[in-house]
């Protein structure tokens, strides 16, 4: 079943037409990524679902309902969480105060949520009173999925987590991204195929503002000649 | 030769027959103001309309202007050669510290700038007050100027000759290679940054440049009353300014002239309507209202709004011909009010 | 050494009053990089009205009630219309509060006249006390405890506070403020109203410390509190504790020993940190682009 609907959405930034008709779907309990060139609007669509690039036409729907035309903290509490490209971790604000601000209510699940964030990543556990400037940048990246994640989130959206990460620590995330796969949909955007390939179960490629391409992660590992074609690697 | 280029030679003609045609001495007097104001308010739309910096200490090249005048005047002798002398004193002056003044904060962001300049406009203020041996304080200084420049009529000529320069000046800066620079920074400084070019640099010019005019202006204003007083330095100078460049139109050229002709006559009229109704005597009210209304309605002043409405109109007639005008038409419309709307710089 | 323990209370009970101020404009800045030049506005309508219920029902509590009510009230308007329609954009905000400053000022003149304002201290409040032979005004000491009871009110609504989580969190980055659900912008108006109020409660504190208001005020001292803003550090509600007693302090010495270039001695203060650290003593935005 599909969660997340992106049906055709054409966005501008300032007088730059950015995205031009980008459409895909998330299923649900499945790793969608978004691939592509530099620049081909892979962080615009994300920020787009968001509501922080508003869209200019096209469709977005989340558990069959529009939220293309919804104010940002709505989309959010909807149940979408947003992991962005440079993890923009409140870094004066201690790694637990980073999660709090994300917890809107003080229920039972909320608190099973901030627990769970807490097990899938010890070193957050270790930190917590720590300010979220002194953390590394794979404890600032699994401090910004942790954020995300503890609101009420269904779908999390990912914008590049391997970027200027170790291999080693790279593989430490996609590990935890795996492991929550089975309570949360995921939209992840990444240029690093291998890690795309080893955790993703479908892909599409997005190339000058639009969706060229999309199928099964595993036909993508097959056709050398695509992969060339859009993403410059064999 | 286009329509406006014709137009604005009737104009300048219809200004300079105008002395000869009535004889009211207040109105020529108005008219010198407007048109001293206009250049002064000319200089400062050079950084908030073609640069995108905002200002609050502009009325200190205006005041450096005018001391200077007044100084020099009144201390040596009331001769051509020395007011030659004080023109020059105050190109140097202004050069000088709006060169400081931009080195020190045109990095910043603009509201630091803001500040900055109006801390420096500040201290010029306190300085002309505390230094009465000089200045005389608040209670100014009068001063004689040569004869030449007594006549109302040549006076009000030769005020109008520097507007026309002046018009003329930035007409010419705006187009050229460096103006377009200037502009583009106005648009978006990081991408002309990552252009290779030196914004720093571009932007300390246009500072330079606005001052120097703005130091002119300040001459001029003195010599029209024969007296200054601490008053040129004070930031309502600075605000008016800013005003005019508002109501007639950011980053246009005939806007600051349009603007100060309006705030002028506006005070003109207002201050006799005071005699009328004591409601009047708030006039300042109007003003602040005026400001609101200008900002929240027509952000790119009136000269904008009327361009804007132009080339709607004109696309229109265009858009009848070809199918897809009106989307054009529209998007047109929308990147000229987002170039206008964005006196922003920082992002 | 009594002329210097006069000064120095002089100095913080006015930092203090520019104090209440600032730390409004502080926030309403870090929080939603609004430039907001009417407020002194705020802290002008707060003097007035608060004086003048104060004077008709003899009540300085009533005043201060009054002032406060009239500072939220306008800072609910001015937000809502003069704000809301000018965000992400600096110039415009200048330029529309500046004519909201410029409407209420006169209009202060319009309601109560163009004359000064009198201001009389009330009755419990007058007078001094003497210690070991140095006489201390009583308002002044009450001034500086009524700033201090609003500096560590607001350190704990900011750091003890969901809050003030919240408000911490959105002066380093708002946009992700409300990609975690939070609305933004709701969080915005009730720290501008608390700013208001402030600026109001600020207005009618000053009444009986001067003896007399006047409508410039607002303007003069609205922009004393931007100095200090820039000379704290935009967005540090501490920083702006700290460079307000710093003005007040210095101001104070400056108008005793070197009156002079007091009127200097801000503007200079300003410049000096602007050039050796822009993002001022304890700012943590980015100054310089």
């Amino acid at each position: 079943m599909s969660l997340l609907k992106v049906h055709n959405i054409d966005t501008n930034i300032d007088q730059y037409h950015i995205l031009q008709g980008v459409s895909f779907e998330a299923n649900q309990g499945e790793v969608t990524v978004l691939l592509g060139r530099n620049g081909a609007g892979k962080t615009t669509t994300l920020r787009s679902i968001m509501g922080l690039n508003p869209v200019r036409s096209g469709t977005i729907s989340f558990k069959n309902k529009e939220i293309q035309t919804m104010a940002t903290h709505n989309i959010a509490n909807e149940g979408i969480g947003y992991v962005p490209e440079d993890q923009r971790i409140f870094s004066g604000l201690t790694v637990e105060e980073n999660l709090k601000v994300a917890m809107k209510k003080k229920d039972e699940q909320t608190q099973k949520r901030f627990e769970y964030v807490l097990v899938l990543f010890p070193d957050l556990k270790k930190l917590l009173y720590k300010k979220g400037g002194y953390l590394s940048g794979g404890q600032k990246q699994m401090l910004s999925i942790a954020r995300a994640y503890v609101n009420n989130c269904e779908l999390l959206l990912i914008d590049e987590p391997s970027k200027g990460l170790a291999p080693i620590i790279v593989e430490k995330v996609m590990e935890s991204i795996l492991d929550m796969k089975d309570k949360t949909t995921v939209v992840l955007v990444e240029q690093n195929f291998i890690m795309a390939s080893s955790i993703g179960d479908k892909f599409y490629i997005l190339d000058d503002g639009k969706t060229v391409r999309n199928g099964k992660m595993r036909e993508l590992k097959e056709d050398e000649a695509l992969r060339r074609q859009y993403l410059g690697i064999a | 030769m286009n329509k406006s280029t014709i137009a604005l030679i009737v104009l300048v003609i219809g200004l300079i027959l105008l002395p000869f045609i009535q004889d009211s001495r207040s109105i020529l007097i108005l008219m010198t103001q407007i048109f001293i104001l206009g250049v002064f308010a000319m200089s400062y739309n050079l950084l908030l309309g073609y640069t995108g910096i905002i200002s609050f200490g502009h009325a200190m090249f205006f005041g450096i202007g005018a001391y200077s005048i007044g100084l020099i005047m009144r201390y040596y002798e009331p001769t051509y050669l020395y007011f030659l002398f004080a023109v020059v004193t105050t190109l140097i002056l202004t050069a000088i510290v709006s060169y400081l003044v931009g080195l020190l904060t045109l990095r910043l962001h603009s509201h630091f700038f803001a500040m900055f300049t109006f801390a420096i406009a500040g201290l010029f203020l306190v300085a002309a007050e505390k230094w009465r041996s000089l200045t005389l304080g608040n209670d100014g200084i009068t001063f004689k100027i040569p004869d030449f420049f007594k006549d109302r009529v040549i006076f009000y000529l030769l005020s109008l000759g520097l507007l026309v320069l002046a018009y003329l000046f930035f007409r010419r800066f705006t187009q050229s290679p460096f103006g377009k620079v200037l502009q583009a920074i106005r648009e978006n400084e990081k991408r002309v940054e990552s252009l290779g070019y030196r914004v720093f640099h571009y932007k300390i010019i246009a500072n330079v440049i606005s001052g120097m005019i703005a130091g002119l202006a300040g001459i001029f204003y003195a010599v029209s009353l024969r007296f200054v007083n601490t008053s040129v330095f004070s930031t309502e100078i600075t605000l008016d300014a800013l005003m005019m460049t508002i109501i007639g139109g950011v980053g246009t050229l005939f806007g600051p002239i349009l603007g100060s002709a309006i705030v002028q006559f506006a005070q003109y009229s207002l201050m006799d309507l005071a005699k009328v109704h004591w409601i009047f005597e708030r006039w300042v009210i109007l003003f602040g209202i005026i400001y609101i209304v200008v900002v929240m309605f027509f952000p790119s002043g009136i000269v904008g709004t009327v361009k804007t409405w132009f080339t709607r109109r004109n696309k229109q007639i265009l858009g009848k011909k070809k199918p897809e005008g009106k989307k054009s038409m529209e998007s047109s419309k929308a990147d000229a009010m987002k170039n206008i709307l964005k006196g922003e710089v920082d992002g | 050494m009594d002329a210097i323990i006069n000064i120095t209370i002089n100095g913080l009970a006015t930092g203090m009053l520019i104090f209440l101020l600032a730390a409004g404009l502080t926030l309403i800045f870090g929080l939603m990089d609004v430039l907001n030049f009417a407020h002194g506005a705020l802290f002008l309508w707060g003097a007035y009205a608060g004086i003048w219920v104060f004077t008709q029902t003899d009540s300085y509590l009533l005043g201060v009630f009054a002032a406060v009510i009239i500072g939220i009230l306008l800072g609910y308007l001015l937000e809502r219309y003069i704000i809301l329609p000018v965000y992400g954009n600096h110039i415009r905000q200048i330029m529309i509060t500046l004519g909201a400053m410029l409407v209420l000022g006169e209009l202060v003149k319009v309601v109560w006249g163009p004359n000064v304002m009198i201001a009389n201290t009330p009755a419990i409040l007058s007078g001094s006390w003497e210690f070991s032979g140095i006489l201390i005004i009583k308002y002044r000491l009450f001034v500086i405890f009524v700033g201090l009871l609003v500096f560590l009110g607001l350190l704990f609504l900011l750091n003890r506070t969901k809050l003030g989580l919240v408000v911490r969190a959105g002066v380093m980055d708002k946009e992700m403020v409300q990609a975690l659900g939070i609305n933004i912008r709701k969080v915005f108006l009730g720290v501008f109203i608390l700013g208001a109020a402030m600026a109001g409660l600020a207005g009618i504190l000053l009444g009986p410390y001067t003896g007399v208001v006047y409508a410039e005020m607002g303007l003069e001292f609205g922009l004393l509190a931007f100095i200090v803003v820039i000379i704290g550090g935009m967005g540090s509600v501490v920083g702006s504790a700290v460079a307000a007693l710093l003005v007040g302090i210095l101001g104070s010495f400056a108008s005793y020993y070197l009156p002079d270039i007091s009127l200097a001695v801000n503007m200079l203060l300003m410049l000096i940190v602007l050039i050796f650290k822009p993002s001022g003593l304890m700012g943590t935005k980015e100054a310089v682009k």
